[in-house]
């Protein structure tokens, strides 16, 4: 708790609560980078479903860095706006599900690119894929409650 | 835009059952905007595909296959073209006196218009484009203009709040 109320107290919590355009340019960014991480999390997951068949995974491998991005995008954008109110988020059961479901989200994704590359069992890794997509739809509804919440 | 110009329309729409049901039902908003940034994230992850393989980063990525993610990116926009009419009939004189919401429709027709030269200019001859072929420059310049569109376009509708007076 200490911690927390040292990050609201920082310059940065200030800034994000006080600058008229820091918070709006920061969640701006923040929507960008969730288009392009869960826009490469489900092209990929909908191609390992059976989608575009065609399109080789490895040549994919290019198309994950692009979602690497969005994710550091949103890493960086995530703990600025955390900085906000973190003695609020932090309790918040919608964002400890959104943080929750973000990892899993993210091992999964892992897992379905590992079965792919070795060539496991087709059936469990479309399971995981199927897993791994709601795992980041999850995320991003419980992200949109915590504006409601 | 005048308050004389869209005020008809924006009594209508206000008046419709869908903007009623839009602001009586308390879940009925959040719900909407869940399913447009759903909508966003597979029309902009569809764009990807398509537009990192027509630019040559990804040109390993077979090129019809990429193509494929056009339906899907038409049914993502239908449903925030859905989404995205509910909440203006949740609320109109929010909405089209806003700066950010007017950018943001210019820059969506832009973005038709662009997609419109993709198909009927340059679709036919990138479905002959094999595996690491490199498209032709005109083809990459639509993809680039797609890409940085549609990022100002998730920018100006995240904007809508911020920008009211």
């Amino acid at each position: 708790m200490g911690f927390l109320i040292w990050l609201e107290e920082s310059p940065l919590g200030i800034f994000i609560r006080e600058s008229l355009w820091g918070y709006p340019i920061v969640l701006s960014s923040h929507a960008v980078g969730m288009a392009t991480v869960m826009g490469v999390v489900i092209a990929l997951n909908l191609r390992v479903l059976g989608y575009a068949k065609n399109i080789s995974i490895l040549a994919f491998d290019k198309l994950f860095i692009i979602g690497w991005v969005g994710f550091l995008i949103n890493l960086v954008s995530g703990l600025i706006l955390f900085c906000n109110t973190p003695t609020t988020y932090f309790f918040q059961g919608s964002f400890q599900l959104k943080i929750g479901s973000i990892v899993v989200g993210g091992i999964l994704m892992k897992v379905v690119m590992n079965g792919v590359r070795s060539g496991a069992g087709e059936g469990l890794t479309k399971l995981y894929s199927a897993a791994c997509i709601a795992c980041w739809f999850v995320a991003m509804i419980t992200g949109r409650l915590m504006a409601y919440l | 835009m005048d308050y004389e110009t869209y005020e008809p329309l924006a009594t209508w729409l206000e008046a419709t059952w869908l903007g009623e049901q839009m602001r009586n039902i308390f879940w009925l908003f959040p719900m909407m905007e869940t399913i447009h940034f759903i909508g966003l994230t597979f029309l902009f992850g569809s764009l990807l595909v398509i537009d990192v393989r027509v630019l040559g980063y990804g040109r390993f990525i077979n090129m019809n296959a990429a193509l494929k993610f056009i339906p899907v990116a038409i049914i993502a926009f239908a449903v925030n073209l859905l989404t995205g009419i509910a909440f203006l009939c949740a609320n109109p004189f929010r909405y089209f006196p806003n700066i950010a919401f007017q950018w943001k429709m210019g820059l969506i027709v832009i973005a038709g218009l662009n997609a419109l030269w993709f198909w009927f200019g340059e679709h036919k001859e990138l479905q002959a484009l094999a595996d690491g072929e490199d498209a032709e420059f005109r083809a990459k310049v639509i993809a680039f203009i797609s890409i940085a569109i549609w990022i100002a376009v998730i920018v100006f509708g995240r904007m809508i709040p911020y920008v009211e007076y």
